[in-house]
């Protein structure tokens, strides 16, 4: 049996969960979204991950990026590590990618920030 | 004095490990003890007032190993085969003070300290009270210089463009009895002590002047002669014009040796090369006995004592307008001051110091404990005080003779040195008639020799950057004009601008550090420690220096603030 | 001198929201900020999770601040970056700003005042950290700042002191940058941050948290090489025998938030001593007449989207305040417009905000926050009507880290200007 604390809402529940004849069964929930959230924990746990990636523009070293769906947990330091291969050196902005596809995993690694091109106006500006 | 007295003295109260010899009017104090505070009770025991003896402590402490000095990492030979005409060791209030007099002379003159910075000992850890003068007795170098520093102190932070309030100073009294007692001792100091300004303030003015004060003080003794500075800003400030009038400063640099042949210093060692020096001067402050001893000139003994203050917000600024303490009649330790509330020149409120008797000539680790004791007693200065208020605190040390007096005379038997130690309490205040004294020495010194002329360049007014945020809206409007950077607000606490930060680099004596940077200009020095400014100002002294952020450090060497990129270098993957 | 109808102080999350809501009830907005860019300190919380609320998304706090930054452009509301507010004066009519930025002193008027100036962290003085003065220590926005803005690494091995959502978040984020985090000290015996970033933050990397212990001293001359942990008494007071060194090259804290108010101090606005920001009433406004408080400055939240929430009840607010400005100021001579009654929350709330009701035909809704001071399964939080039960809501989970919002129609309720108003949560078998 495992006990963990249910995330999916602000609740927090205390969940508890047991493989009992092959199947998963959840207490402790106060909705169904919460035995899914326990099941998924107990057989492929996914999270999402943030970070920069490198820019070539000296006044903004970094930009902020995150994939744009969950990925299995245990490959998170699979993706940093692609992550922090990465260099922009063009004007891009939310929602693009910086890696497709990365691993594999069927998700990008997209942009979460305007930034490069509000530089462009800033540099100009002063 | 009678020696076996003496001795019959200290066996009775410390055992026959310890002995007590005179040679060379010094009172040597030597054997082993378990406690240090034995050892100060001890070395005090022994204290004899007769002008220029001094006690010697040889009294081992059992079982434990007296720190040694901290060296700075930095080696090279950028001073070596220099031949100043005065070398002054330590860089300090009075070893700035001294350089700045000197530089009115056409010398060569080298300053080095072992820190990276001037004032980061003692002169940078007090609370920056100008002293009225008022609790010393006569006959001391103390008294004597206080009344002579303290007139001095106006003019001197006026040509120095160092912001100085003559702020006053209240002892209250809560007992009407003692009244009497009270206006005899400020009689005495008045007619006596020469100490003129001193009167006794009745309670209703009292209150008028201090409203906030404990509503239990009946009279107070009252200084208006007494003030406050910033006490590195002061310093700084003695160096820059120094070094604006030709002097040398060398930061980072360690005495660490010394080769004495005839009774005379040849030259001097440190981790920047070998230096030839005319004339030393000692201003080592906690290190004093230690230069003395290099220089075969051991005579005096320094006991260190800590002290901790709290800086409160300013929002709390207004409880206390000068500097305000308590007396009650059962004090029980004459160097225990227990402090006071002193309001500052930037308008915070700064509260301590305590005293604590420590080997350890270096340790600056704060303690709760002693700020509890601090405010404890405050409390009955001011009511309203808290230590909710507190922003910062910090630790110094006092280089304390046993005398409790200044050692400022010639060396005794090594002939080109001359002390400047024992400068506790109130140095920041003798320190502008310390230096004009040693001055003479210098001068007188060196005329043996050689004509010493002077210095028609010589220029008392430093070049002040700006503060903007105490100028006129028009004048602040008119310097932005001419230099953007003064609009842009680096610091929120301190209201500080990118063009103040960048003038403080540009100084004649510019440290590139945080620490060196919230010393001149103040940002990091308000509520949010530094929160918001600090990587700010990294990046300010990264392009400045044009070096990467990483090499930014806090101060000396090995506290850089940054580790390293987040991102390693293209094909370098982090495991 | 320009003269606005509002002018807002802060141009992150609630200045934002403030300035648009007002933009959109045809207020003459102006906003200021000292930075060089607007977002506020969401411009540095790149971790996901803002916005769930507001737009059903995870958004990254850039992504989330960027969507009303947008629309505050497409209004081409009057706005001035890199600017710092050094005085603000209540005039007849309103309020004199002066300002300086890279174009000199700036003078502006306004007939109301938006403060969203958020808040800051505490420092390791306020929590009484003693020992040397060595490099390596540094709140968890100051780290976020720099890992995240400046993608510059400022620590190695680290501890963290305080479970505040920060630092929580900083732990996470600082090991995925290959930061080694030893472990999370909390004093309490509760932690400070949301479940779901314990969750996530904490558990997931197999960093500890190390409840009931603080740091009590650091060790290190240059950089930091130490720190020393204890474990506290039922009083938080570190127990002697518990003390140990953990070695480390980094302290990162994050030991709470306190709102900005320097600004509404020097306005003579009044605080309230449990949220450390200004006492305001169901329209955000503070006791000083024609100031608004919105966001962290108000108090501080744990959800972007409450601040957004704030920051837009405040701005309309402030534009109907400026509106309605003329007529009330007329009638302010002969008898005072405006009534307020002040709620009383008991001991069993940490705090309520709005801390008061104005009087008026405007009572209607009315969004309250608060936040429970006890950790409880199951409570119910009544308003009482002069000793009378007129609502109560059941809440399951009532955590203090975790701010509950509630809104209510007023209008429905008898209430006059010497109306008692209590509010209190009562445990679950009190009712």
């Amino acid at each position: 049996m495992k006990e963990m604390t249910c995330i999916v809402c602000p609740n927090g529940c205390s969940l508890k969960v047991e493989k009992k004849d092959g199947v998963w069964e959840v207490s402790g929930n106060q909705c169904k979204r919460g035995e899914a959230f326990a099941v998924e924990e107990m057989t492929h746990p996914m999270r999402t991950i943030c970070s920069t990636v490198r820019t070539i523009f000296a006044g903004v070293p970094v930009i902020p990026v995150r994939v744009s769906a969950e990925i299995p947990k245990e490959r998170i330091f699979d993706v940093m590590n692609q992550i922090n291969q990465v260099t922009v050196d063009r004007i891009c902005g939310t929602g693009e990618p910086v890696i497709e596809n990365v691993l594999g995993l069927g998700v990008d690694v997209i942009v979460t920030s305007d930034i490069l091109k509000g530089y462009e106006n800033a540099e100009s500006v002063s | 004095m009678n020696v076996n007295v003496l001795q019959k003295k200290l066996h009775k109260h410390f055992g026959e490990s310890v002995s007590v010899r005179i040679e060379n009017r010094c009172i040597i104090v030597s054997g082993h003890l378990d406690s240090w505070d034995k050892i100060v009770a001890a070395c005090s025991m022994c204290v004899n007032k007769k002008p220029g003896m001094h006690v010697v402590n040889d009294i081992r402490l059992d079982g434990v190993t007296i720190p040694e000095m901290r060296i700075p990492d930095v080696k090279d030979d950028s001073l070596d085969k220099k031949k100043p005409d005065v070398l002054i060791i330590g860089g300090g209030i009075s070893g700035a003070s001294i350089a700045r007099e000197l530089s009115k002379w056409k010398l060569d003159i080298l300053l080095v300290d072992k820190e990276a910075d001037l004032a980061v000992q003692a002169s940078g850890r007090n609370d920056g009270e100008v002293h009225p003068g008022v609790d010393l007795n006569r006959g001391s170098l103390k008294q004597h210089y206080v009344l002579k520093g303290n007139r001095m102190f106006g003019r001197v932070c006026k040509e120095l463009s160092v912001p100085f309030d003559r702020c006053g100073q209240y002892v209250g009294f809560t007992g009407k009895w003692m009244y009497p007692l009270i206006w005899a001792y400020v009689w005495q100091r008045r007619h006596i002590c020469k100490v003129k300004d001193t009167r006794i303030l009745k309670r209703d003015e009292l209150f008028r002047r201090e409203p906030n004060l404990n509503p239990e003080f009946q009279f107070a003794i009252f200084n208006p002669s007494a003030g406050c500075v910033c006490p590195y800003g002061l310093t700084i400030a003695y160096g820059e014009n120094a070094v604006e009038n030709g002097a040398k400063v060398s930061l980072n640099t360690a005495v660490l040796g010394m080769e004495v042949k005839n009774a005379k210093i040849r030259s001097v060692t440190t981790n920047r090369g070998t230096v030839y020096p005319k004339i030393v001067i000692n201003a080592a402050g906690v290190f004093a006995e230690d230069v003395a001893k290099m220089a075969g000139d051991r005579f005096y003994s320094i006991h260190p004592r800590k002290g901790t203050n709290s800086i409160l917000d300013k929002k709390s600024g207004s409880l206390v307008k000068g500097i305000a303490s308590i007396k009650t009649l059962n004090q029980n330790t004459k160097h225990t001051k227990g402090g006071g509330i002193l309001h500052t020149v930037h308008d915070n409120l700064l509260v301590g110091p305590n005293a604590v008797e420590t080997y350890e000539k270096e340790n600056f680790a704060t303690e709760q404990g002693s700020i509890d004791a601090v405010f404890e007693k405050q409390k009955l200065t001011a009511g309203a005080l808290s230590k909710r208020d507190i922003i910062t605190y910090f630790t110094g040390v006092r280089p304390a003779t046993f005398e409790e007096d200044f050692v400022i005379e010639k060396g005794r038997r090594t002939k080109n040195l001359i002390h400047c130690a024992g400068i506790q309490s109130p140095g920041l205040t003798t320190a502008p008639a310390v230096a004009l004294d040693i001055e003479k020495m210098v001068v007188k010194e060196l005329s043996k020799s050689r004509k010493v002329e002077r210095n028609r360049d010589f220029q008392p007014v430093r070049k002040a950057a700006p503060v903007l945020n105490r100028l006129s809206d028009e004048e602040r409007n008119r310097l932005i004009q001419e230099n953007p950077n003064y609009g842009e607000i680096v610091c929120r606490c301190e209201e500080i601008s990118k063009g103040e930060i960048l003038d403080a680099l540009k100084s004649p004596i510019p440290v590139p550090t945080i620490d060196g940077i919230k010393k001149r200009v103040r940002p990091g020095m308000g509520r949010c420690q530094g929160g918001f400014c600090m990587p700010l100002v990294t990046k300010i002294i990264s392009e400045y220096e044009q070096i990467p952020e990483e090499k930014v450090r806090k101060a000396g060497a090995g506290s850089e603030i940054l580790l390293r990129e987040t991102k390693p270098g293209k094909g370098e993957a982090v495991s | 001198m320009k003269t606005y109808d509002v002018i807002v102080i802060g141009g992150g999350p609630a200045g934002l929201a403030a300035a648009v809501s007002a933009d959109k009830k045809g207020a003459s907005v102006f906003l200021i900020e000292r930075e060089a860019r607007l977002g506020g300190i969401l411009k540095q919380c790149i971790h996901d999770g803002f916005g769930l609320i507001r737009f059903g998304e995870k958004l990254s706090g850039p992504e989330y601040v960027e969507r009303f930054i947008k629309e505050f452009r497409e209004r081409e509301i009057d706005h001035s970056l890199l600017t710092f507010v050094t005085e603000m004066k209540r005039t007849d009519g309103g309020f004199v700003l002066k300002a300086v930025n890279r174009r000199g002193v700036q003078e502006y008027c306004a007939k109301a005042l938006v403060l969203a100036t958020g808040c800051r962290e505490r420092t390791a003085k306020q929590v009484q950290i003693h020992g040397t003065r060595p490099a390596g220590i540094m709140t968890a926005g100051t780290a976020q700042h720099f890992v995240n803005l400046q993608g510059k690494m400022p620590a190695g091995k680290c501890v963290i002191l305080g479970s505040g959502d920060i630092g929580l978040i900083m732990a996470r984020r600082l090991t995925l940058e290959g930061a080694e985090v030893l472990g999370v000290y909390e004093v309490k015996p509760t932690p400070s941050g949301l479940t779901r970033n314990i969750v996530q933050c904490l558990d997931d990397y197999g960093i500890p948290l190390h409840l009931s212990h603080t740091v009590t001293r650091v060790f290190g001359e240059q950089r930091l090489t130490a720190v020393e942990v204890a474990e506290v008494d039922s009083n938080m007071k570190p127990v002697e025998a518990t003390k140990k060194r953990v070695a480390c090259d980094s302290l990162i804290l994050s030991v709470g938030l306190i709102p900005e108010n320097e600004m509404a101090e020097k306005l003579g606005v009044r605080l309230d001593a449990r949220t450390k920001g200004p006492v305001c009433d169901n329209r955000f406004m503070t006791e000083t007449e024609g100031v608004f408080s919105c966001g962290n400055a108000l108090h501080v939240n744990d959800l972007v989207d409450y601040v957004s929430e704030s920051g837009e009840l405040a701005g309309a607010a402030a534009a109907e305040f400026t509106r309605r400005g003329a007529d009330t100021v007329t009638k302010q001579g002969k008898n005072s417009r405006a009534v307020s009654v002040e709620l009383k929350p008991d001991t069993s709330l940490q705090y309520l905000v709005p801390q008061k009701l104005t009087l008026s035909d405007e009572l209607k809704q009315v969004v309250f926050y608060f936040r429970s001071r006890e950790v409880l399964s199951a409570g119910t939080l009544v308003f009482l009507l002069n000793g009378k039960e007129i609502f109560h809501k059941k809440y399951r989970n009532l955590k203090p880290p975790e701010m509950e919002r509630l809104e209510l129609d007023l209008s429905t309720f008898k209430i006059e200007k010497d109306s008692r108003i209590e509010i209190a949560i009562r445990k679950e078998g009190d009712i």
